[in-house]
């Protein structure tokens, strides 16, 4: 059977813009189907929420559309949900997004609700009560799950007194806390059209998509926006574990630590050190291999550093759920596969097929126009160039074994982790 | 190949739909968006299928598909879909089976040889066999740790006395145990074979030439005896039932499940409408009833999804503050009884209606998506489901919305879960957090 050396780069005729108050716009015209997709990024999001108010950007971003000056709540959905399109809010550490899709001929109520939910929010007293109850409701929920248990633990161990260490949701007193005013302070200090990024891609012209968003974007106003700085989380010097007793079928388990950011420029060799360690196709990882293949321990089982990568570090970790009786095991056997990465040279096959399959597979990051509306987005913060399409393929093609073996030194550590464990603790 | 059927489908796109002698059928659907293709084949099997005490077994199946044939020995699957930059998954439900390959569109070739391979040959090594029992269980045991995941598979399990969609997809735990290979194998046979089986493709290729690479690979699989129907009728519900599972959270939740049609009963686009009515969006009535209103869930949710025989609605929603299960359910029967009394307004239906047609545009841009609506469509009852879908739904009035909340979501028709705290509930607000080192 033929491997097929073909490179799949994909390449965008991307235009981009500013507008006079400061917008940036990006336009990809994809006539694949008739629809848009709309993404409007504001560069904020928790990384900026003070810590006694942590939930504060997730809860903003949820109330965007609860009413704006212009329209009532159950409006803004009766818009919306009349032309059978989508409109969501979201945030992250990050980002905050507004982002929609429409058919070709709701474009433009498209583009006017997504600006009237970022420009215009009102934050209705009566809506920031029910948000927060319903926070608190949805963190209790939350809690019920072994695995999210056990995730939380890592962060707050991991990430310090940063902010990543917190949940996005925030804690039931953090929540408790927060006021209408910390609401429409955070959207007045950081929504501005200086400092958000404007993606529309799908089935139009650029010359008529550009004169729509001026009109619905045009008259948001130029403010200065000072972005705090965040000191750096600084990577733990000693082993920190913690176990939480769960009435559950499983063990669930994280080992990680800090990672790192998404300008670093190991990302490339990391990501082929993932897809040899912990991910790839199906279960040709050694984690999967070893620990579901051979041992049967585990449904899931992964290994990652790339994929949380950020603004801020992101962390490297391996997780698995297992049943409780396999819990030393698992560990044992995660331990195993992270030390065999930073001691041996990986073999010249494991590495030829994790590069063929991540030049192969990336492809599929660029198939629908929400995906390449988010792409864009992400090249422009993270300076990744518009052409990074066809850049891609040659980053990881120059990765070699010394590479694979210099960054599994410098970034994973096999001494100083953290382990959370969530599940029944009798076997301890 | 015989049999050669166009079928012009939705929006005009062109859907071939082709019948090997060996009773494969084939549907291919090109797609020049992007240069990727997705190759997927169904197989008509599920636990709807299954026989008493062997529960899980088509679920488990679709586990030994990956484990080896002599071809293609354990791993080499995931190895070649690596090394040719695609993806690969399966998924099991009560009707059917499916695997898929992503891959770019210069290797899907690489897809069909697989296929066809493990359609017969997979060779079921007992040690394998059971080491991936161990790994099936895992993933039953993490199913019962999500607490819809239990409710849900106590609930059907109650709402059915006969039907086999009363067991959960992935099979009771003691079954599971208690699998064999020789079983598995047996059921192999009668169930993976051309004529009970649908291949599809769509993406970036030309048709012919990718008819061509079916026909080389797939032709010469020989046809079996049709599996033999599965029997079972569910008789009529005769009264309300109602249940309690224990579980680990002081969370109140609650399901309902309703007995409803199959796909393409005359009743079921109405239900589908009442669906979208009921909890579609945040203009939806129990959204606006109970989330914006009494404030009593963080979610209410409707599910009625195609199946091949008379399956379940359900209405599910989990508490909020100090609101219980009972209050909710109350609201819930008020508002039915409000469908059922003034039917949906026109704006409702408008919406819905949108919402179907624009959900058929929205959902379909990838290959895989294409893939997918096609072979369930054709496995669970054939193409001309979606050519008369919109149709359908579009026709749907009021009083037809009105009719059937008032026959189908019944007291007598239904049975009613909710989700109480065990005894370890009471215990764990002191227990919650075990020892902390700091070393």
């Amino acid at each position: 059977m033929k491997t097929p050396e073909a490179e799949i780069g994909r390449s965008f005729e991307v235009h981009s813009q500013t507008l006079p108050n400061g917008l940036e716009v990006l336009l990809v015209e994809n006539p694949a189907i008739p629809a848009i997709a709309i993404n409007a990024t504001v560069l904020t999001g928790a990384r900026y929420e003070p810590e006694d108010k942590a939930g504060l950007a997730i809860m903003a971003s949820n109330l965007l559309d609860e009413g704006t000056t212009t329209r009532s709540s159950f409006d803004i959905a009766a818009a919306i949900e009349a032309t059978g399109g989508h409109l969501e809010t979201d945030a992250s550490f990050e980002r905050t997004v507004a982002a929609a899709m429409v058919l070709k001929q709701d474009a433009e109520l498209g583009l006017e609700l997504v600006a009237d939910l970022l420009i215009n929010p009102i934050f209705p007293e009566d809506y920031v009560a029910k948000e927060k109850s319903r926070t608190l409701a949805e963190i209790a929920s939350a809690k019920d799950r072994p695995q999210v248990v056990a995730g939380w633990a890592l962060n707050e161990l991991i990430y310090g007194t940063h902010p990543l260490h917190r949940p996005a949701q925030g804690y039931p007193e953090t929540i408790e806390r927060i006021t209408r005013d910390d609401l429409t302070t955070f959207h007045g200090r950081f929504f501005a059209p200086n400092n958000a990024i404007l993606s529309v891609v799908g089935d139009f012209k650029i010359a008529e998509i550009l004169s729509r968003i001026e009109r619905q974007f045009g008259g948001w106003r130029t403010q200065a926006v000072s972005l705090p700085t965040i000191p750096k989380p600084v990577r733990q010097k000693e082993r920190r574990e913690k176990f939480i007793s769960m009435a559950a079928q499983q063990s669930n388990i994280y080992l990680g630590h800090l990672g790192i950011e998404r300008t670093n420029p190991d990302f490339y060799a990391l990501q082929v050190l993932d897809t040899i360690l912990g991910g790839g196709a199906g279960f040709t990882a050694r984690i999967p291999q070893r620990l579901r293949d051979e041992l049967g321990l585990a449904y899931t089982t992964f290994a990652s550093i790339t994929m949380t990568a950020g603004i801020d570090p992101g962390r490297f970790v391996a997780y698995i759920g297992t049943s409780p009786e396999n819990t030393k095991l698992a560990i044992e056997g995660l331990l195993n596969e992270i030390r065999r990465i930073v001691d041996e040279p990986v073999s010249p096959e494991e590495l030829q097929d994790a590069k063929d399959f991540l030049t192969g597979s990336f492809v599929f990051a660029f198939e629908s126009s929400a995906q390449i509306a988010r792409f864009l987005i992400q090249a422009k913060i993270y300076n990744l160039g518009f052409n990074y399409g066809e850049k891609y393929p040659s980053f990881i093609k120059a990765i070699t074994a010394e590479d694979i073996a210099r960054v599994a030194a410098l970034y994973l550590d096999t001494e100083n982790y953290t382990l959370t464990v969530s599940g029944p603790m009798e076997e301890r | 190949m015989s049999v050669s059927v166009d079928s012009s489908t939705f929006s005009g796109d062109v859907v071939r739909r082709t019948v090997l002698d060996n009773g494969l059928t084939v549907l291919t659907r090109e797609l020049h968006t992007s240069p990727i293709v997705t190759a997927m084949i169904w197989y008509r099997v599920g636990s709807r299928n299954e026989e008493l005490g062997q529960t899980g077994k088509s679920h488990f199946l679709e586990h030994m598909l990956f484990k080896g044939t002599d071809r293609f020995k354990k791993g080499a699957i995931d190895l070649l879909t690596l090394k040719n930059g695609g993806n690969n998954n399966a998924f099991t439900s009560h009707d059917f089976t499916a695997y898929y390959f992503n891959f770019a569109s210069d290797r899907w070739e690489i897809a069909l040889d697989i296929e066809a391979d493990r359609m017969v040959n997979c060779v079921f090594a007992p040690e394998e066999f059971e080491a991936e029992k161990k790994v099936v269980i895992e993933e039953l045991r993490m199913g019962l740790d999500s607490p819809w995941g239990l409710l849900l598979q106590e609930l059907d399990a109650a709402a059915y006395k006969v039907h086999p969609y009363r067991n959960p997809v992935i099979g009771w735990l003691q079954d599971v145990e208690r699998a064999t290979s020789a079983e598995q194998q047996d059921y192999y046979r009668r169930h993976y074979h051309p004529g009970n089986a649908t291949l599809v493709l769509t993406g970036d290729f030309e048709t012919d030439r990718v008819l061509d690479g079916v026909f080389e690979k797939f032709s010469a699989i020989p046809a079996r005896p049709a599996p033999p129907a599965v029997a079972a009728f569910e008789p009529s519900q005769r009264g309300e039932k109602r249940l309690e599972v224990q579980w680990r959270s002081k969370v109140p939740r609650i399901g309902l499940a309703y007995h409803a049609p199959e796909i393409a009963h005359p009743d079921s686009y109405a239900l589908q409408v009442l669906n979208l009515v009921l909890t579609e969006g945040k203009t939806s009535r129990l959204y606006q009833r109970l989330v914006e209103r009494e404030q009593s869930v963080t979610f209410a949710t409707a599910e009625y999804a195609e199946a091949k025989d008379p399956t379940l609605f359900h209405i599910r929603a989990e508490a909020r503050g100090d609101h219980t299960a009972d209050e909710i359910e109350s609201s819930v029967y008020e508002e039915l009884q409000r469908i059922v009394t003034d039917g949906a307004t026109a704006q409702e239906l408008d919406r819905a209606k949108h919402l179907v047609q624009a959900h058929f545009i929205l959902s379909r841009e990838r290959a895989v998506d294409q893939a997918m609506l096609l072979g369930q469509v054709e496995t669970l009852y054939g193409l001309s489901y979606i050519e008369t879908y919109l149709a359908k739904i579009n026709g749907v009035t009021s009083e037809d919305v009105s009719s059937v909340c008032s026959r189908y979501l019944t007291a007598a028709n239904r049975t009613v879960g909710y989700l109480i705290p065990d005894a370890s509930t009471a215990a764990s607000d002191d227990a919650e957090e075990g020892e902390y080192e700091d070393a």
